[in-house]
């Protein structure tokens, strides 16, 4: 089973790295932006495993968007050094906004967070000499990485596989890790986990920060990948679907957030930006959580049940008989 | 800023201080019974504002007609959302909030093709301006604070004085026991998701013929209700209140000084600030 878990992975990297081979620069383009979405959606993950709802994760992408652009557009900084300052900007802020909301109940990190993202977007709209304001910022340099400028849509998509690979690669040992398992004992019963040793809060604000830090890495790509950035873009909407990822994939598992946000944001191709593609995902998200509260990795366990349950019923004599 | 303006940023704080407090109070009650947030609760404050919209200036309804009306189907609407989305969950908290986030997404994503494109707005009800304190305001402004403090008044008369109300108290201190008493605890908690979205669409109804009409028009009134709740300490009612009042005045009068949006900003960090040192709200009540 591990075996076949192995070949499957292998398979699939392979054909991410066949894409701009074998389709043109849409789907480039396309599946760059996935790779985006993968990111924030795991970068979530270790938050909402120790039960904390995040739903403002827009806000610490576009910290992480607006910081990198700013210093590579106004200072000729190198992608690698301004896409790692935008990433610990975002953590930073992270830590600003966690440490006074975290240590309440989960109620009031999920309204903190909200609000943060209306407060984000406000200071990218009001401060007009830095960020542009609504007039949007342009101009982004394409993104310069150890020397070299890469200029054509599929170099950037290798950067941007590159990016998720690394990401999901730490995010993964993590949670395999001890840390992990604090963050599910959290999640699951944290006076119990205080109770053994645990500090709750500081493993709480941790497993934030790191996801804000991630979060900026993906903001840094989308801003010199997309080479515009817009403050309401970063907004409650963007959000929210970061969060619906996360459970319409399922929670249960590392794969959930990659599964839900891929599968997602490639199903929603077709109507991106209209209001459809908003009514889509919310009622992808309300049917999920009211008929299938695992998400969708538990799909096959669940079909495979049934299939057992169905020829089980079919061998054993039935009680008429 | 002149006396004048002063007072007068004052009585027009009070009128939106009022509506705050009506989204405030239906937050509230709804965290304090089933701990939960109403992330729906912007969402119902604009369909009680398109709500007015359709049966007053378009039907021709009278406005308190439509007032009322807008109050019943959303709160019937809140009684079938406990139904089909609160109840199925059991209790499940983080699954609760998701679900109610993605109803709110779906209510203003789905507004814009039902309701169309443009604003909307709504002919004023109340003409003329009336001489309060030497300053003129108009009288649709200040009507607002009588109509919301009846509803107010008749929520607390409602908690206290009747069973019903005795019922969502209990629920309130002990679920089990309040069931264990013969408490109907899915009815009482369906009448709380009506109470709290009549509340939430009876502030969309009073705002109607002040403010244009969009989808997304409840997301400021919603941020700003969460703001007071943790101003005033979740679960209080009369934290809920005072914070309103607090953050209507502060809304109005450093909105006249400085503009709207710094406004939301300071109140923000201000709430950090709190959060910070006071955890439990200004008024220091412990949530439950």
């Amino acid at each position: 089973m591990r075996r076949l878990r192995v070949g499957v992975l292998i398979v699939l990297v392979l054909l991410m790295l066949l894409v701009p081979q074998l389709g043109g620069d849409y789907y480039v383009h396309v599946f760059a932006l996935v790779f985006t979405n993968v990111i924030l959606a795991a970068s979530l993950r270790p938050s909402l495993t120790c039960g904390q709802l995040n739903i403002g994760h827009s806000a610490f992408m576009s910290v992480g968007a607006y910081a990198s652009a700013l210093l590579a557009k106004n200072l000729a900084v190198p992608f690698e050094v301004s896409m790692l300052c935008g990433a610990l900007l975002a953590a930073v802020v992270g830590l600003a906004i966690g440490y006074p909301s975290l240590r309440l109940r989960g109620v009031y990190f999920a309204m903190v967070t909200v609000a943060f993202v209306e407060v984000i977007r406000l200071i990218a709209q009001l401060w007009v000499s830095l960020t542009r304001g609504m007039s949007g910022l342009s101009g982004i340099p394409k993104p310069h990485l150890l020397g070299v400028t890469l200029a054509t849509k599929a170099s950037q998509y290798y950067l941007a596989l590159f990016l998720m690979l690394l990401t999901l690669l730490i995010l993964w040992k993590l949670e395999s890790s001890r840390l992990g398992l604090i963050w599910k004992s959290i999640g699951m019963a944290d006076n119990l986990a205080q109770s053994l040793g645990v500090n709750i809060a500081n493993h709480k604000l941790l497993a934030f920060m790191l996801g804000c830090f991630f979060a900026g890495v993906a903001g840094a790509f989308y801003a010199h990948f997309i080479r515009f950035l817009f403050p309401p873009e970063f907004g409650f909407l963007m959000a929210t679907n970061i969060l619906v990822y996360n459970y319409v994939g399922g929670r249960g598992h590392f794969a959930g957030p990659i599964v839900g946000a891929a599968f997602l944001s490639l199903l929603s191709e077709p109507f991106r930006g209209s209001a459809y593609e908003t009514i889509f995902f919310s009622i992808a998200m309300l049917l999920t959580i009211l008929f299938l509260p695992g998400g969708l990795i538990t799909l096959p366990g669940k079909l495979a049940e049934l299939r057992w349950w169905k020829s089980a019923s079919a061998h054993s004599p039935s009680p008429a008989a | 800023m002149t006396p004048d303006l002063l007072i007068q940023s004052t009585i027009i704080g009070l009128s939106i201080g009022s509506i705050y407090i009506l989204m405030a109070l239906g937050l509230t009650l709804m965290f304090g019974m089933m701990h939960i947030i109403n992330f729906a609760h912007g969402a119902i404050y604009m369909l009680g504002a398109f709500a007015v919209y359709y049966i007053f200036s378009q039907w021709g309804a009278p406005y308190f007609a439509a007032f009322v009306l807008a109050m019943l189907l959303l709160g019937t609407f809140g009684y079938l959302v406990e139904r089909s989305i609160y109840r199925p969950i059991k209790g499940g908290i983080e699954p609760t909030l998701v679900a109610l986030l993605a109803l709110t997404t779906f209510l203003q994503a789905a507004g814009y093709p039902v309701f169309g494109q443009l604003d909307k707005h709504v002919p004023p009800v109340f003409q003329g301006t009336r001489n309060v304190l030497g300053v003129m305001i108009s009288v649709e402004r200040l009507m607002i604070i009588p109509m919301a403090g009846a509803l107010v008044v008749g929520l607390y008369l409602f908690i206290n004085k009747t069973k019903m109300g005795a019922a969502m108290r209990a629920i309130e201190q002990d679920k089990e026991a309040a069931a264990l008493q013969g408490v109907n605890v899915h009815v009482v908690n369906g009448l709380a998701f009506a109470i709290g979205f009549a509340l939430a669409a009876a502030s969309g109804a009073l705002m109607a013929p002040i403010f244009k009409l969009d989808p997304m028009m409840g997301e400021q009134p919603l941020l700003k209700a969460f703001i007071i709740i943790i101003l005033g300490g979740l679960g209080s009612i009369p934290g809920a209140i005072l914070g309103g009042l607090m953050l209507g005045l502060i809304d109005s009068i450093v909105a006249t000084a400085l503009g709207a949006e710094p406004a939301f900003l300071l109140s923000f960090v201000f709430i950090i600030l709190l959060l910070l040192f006071k955890p439990t709200g200004l008024f220091g009540y412990a949530p439950p």
